[in-house]
C-alpha cells in the first residue's frame, strides 16, 4: 500500500508524508517547506519511523519522533511531532494498493 | 574579523548554489572570512527547499519550455521563482557564533539588514517570523537558513519587479497554503520594490549593500581559487544532477 497526505501546520509550514506500508512502515518520505536543523535530522526521523507498526497510535508516533528529536539535538521549525504524526495517520488512511 | 563582501554577480542556478556551499565549506575550515554575497540568476530559475518534492512544487515541464532552470537548495523553506531581472538575492555565511544565538534571533538579525537596505529606499519593511519580510502585510522577501557543523548560511531574495502570473505558472501553488491565510488571490500575498520606489535593480542592490554593511568592518573581495574550484565541482556533480534535484 502507498498513502499520501498533506496538511498545513497551524501557524507553521506545509507538511506532506508519502508512506509505503504493509503491516509495518516500509518507506516514508517527509516533504514540505519547513526547516530542520541540522538538515540531516530529517533523515534520522525517517529512519526511526521506518519499520514502525502501521497501526501505531498517534501518541506513540509523537513520542517516538520526540525521542529522536531530543536524542539527536534536532530543531524543527514550522512542523512539530504532533503534526507529523497526524500527517502520517492521514497518509496511511489514504493508502491504496498498487505500489 | 572583517566581513568579506562579494559584489553582485550574475550566474546560472547551479553556480549560485555551488558558490554558496563552497564558501560555507571554506568558512568552516577557517580558510575564508565571514562573507556577504549578492547575486542574480541567468537564466531565470525556480529553486525549491531542501525538503520539498520537485514534482509536487514545480511545473517542471513548463519551466523547460520557457528555459527556466530548476534546482534544489541546500536550505529549507519553500519554492521561489528567481526572475533574472526581477530580484536581488543575497547570501550571508559565517560561524554560528557570528550571529545572535537562536534560530529566530539570527533570522531577525540578518533580515534586519535587508529591512535596513529597503529603508534607504523609503520602504518600511518588517520581519515576519519565521523567515519572511513584509511590506504592508505582503511578502517582499523570503529567506532561508542552513546550519552545518557550526556554520550558518542564510540566503534570501528581495523581489524587485515580479511577473506574478508567470511565477505562479511555474509553481504548483498549494491550495492549503492559500486557504490557511484566508487569501484566495495569490497576488494579494506578494509585493515588490517597484510598487514603492522607482529605483533601478542596480539601485536596489546599492541600497541593500549599504543596508548590509552599515556599522560593519568589511572589504570588497573575491572568491579564492579554492572556492572557485570547489564551486565548479559542486555545480557539476551535485547541483546539475537529477539525483540531487529530484531526490524528493
Amino acid at each position: 500500500m502507498e498513502g499520501y497526505a498533506k496538511l498545513k501546520v497551524p501557524g507553521g509550514k506545509l507538511l506532506a508524508t508519502r508512506i509505503v506500508f504493509s503491516d509495518k512502515i516500509e518507506r516514508i518520505e517527509i516533504t514540505g517547506d519547513f526547516f530542520v536543523y541540522p538538515e540531516t535530522g530529517l533523515w534520522s526521523i525517517e529512519k526511526a519511523l521506518t519499520g514502525l507498526q502501521a497501526k501505531s497510535a498517534e501518541v506513540d508516533i509523537v513520542n517516538l519522533v520526540k525521542k529522536v528529536v531530543e536524542s539527536n539535538g534536532i530543531t524543527l521549525v514550522g512542523i512539530d511531532p504532533e503534526s507529523l504524526a497526524k500527517a502520517m495517520i492521514m497518509a496511511m488512511k489514504n493508502g491504496v494498493a498498487g505500489t | 574579523m572583517e566581513w568579506r563582501v562579494l559584489k553582485i554577480s550574475e550566474n546560472a542556478a547551479c553556480s549560485n548554489m555551488a558558490i554558496d556551499e563552497a564558501i560555507s565549506e571554506a568558512v568552516r575550515e577557517g580558510k575564508s572570512p565571514k562573507t556577504i554575497r549578492f547575486y542574480t540568476w541567468n537564466p531565470s530559475a525556480v529553486s525549491i527547499g531542501r525538503f520539498q518534492s520537485m514534482r509536487e512544487e514545480v511545473n517542471v515541464e513548463r519551466c523547460r519550455e520557457l528555459g527556466v532552470d530548476t534546482i534544489r537548495r541546500i536550505t529549507g523553506g519553500g519554492a521561489v521563482y528567481h526572475d533574472k531581472n526581477g530580484e536581488v538575492t543575497y547570501s550571508v555565511i559565517g560561524n554560528e557564533t557570528d550571529f545572535r544565538k537562536g534560530i529566530r534571533e539570527s533570522y531577525e538579525e540578518i533580515c534586519g539588514w535587508v529591512i535596513n537596505g529597503l529603508g534607504q529606499l523609503g520602504i518600511k519593511a518588517e520581519f515576519a517570523p519565521i523567515n519572511d519580510i513584509v511590506v504592508n502585510g505582503k511578502k517582499i522577501s523570503g529567506n532561508a537558513q542552513a546550519r552545518k557543523e557550526g556554520v550558518l548560511l542564510q540566503h534570501g531574495t528581495i523581489l524587485y519587479d515580479l511577473n506574478v502570473k508567470k511565477m505562479f505558472g511555474l509553481l504548483n501553488v498549494s491550495k492549503e497554503k492559500i486557504s490557511d491565510k484566508m487569501i484566495k488571490n495569490v497576488e494579494d500575498r506578494v509585493t515588490r520594490v517597484l510598487d514603492y520606489s522607482n529605483v533601478t535593480q542596480e539601485g536596489l542592490y546599492e541600497a541593500l549593500l549599504s543596508g548590509f554593511t552599515e556599522g560593519k568592518e568589511f572589504f570588497f573581495g573575491n572568491l579564492s581559487e579554492e572556492e572557485k574550484s570547489r564551486a565548479e565541482e559542486l555545480s557539476k556533480n551535485t547541483y546539475r544532477s537529477d539525483e540531487w534535484n529530484f531526490s524528493r
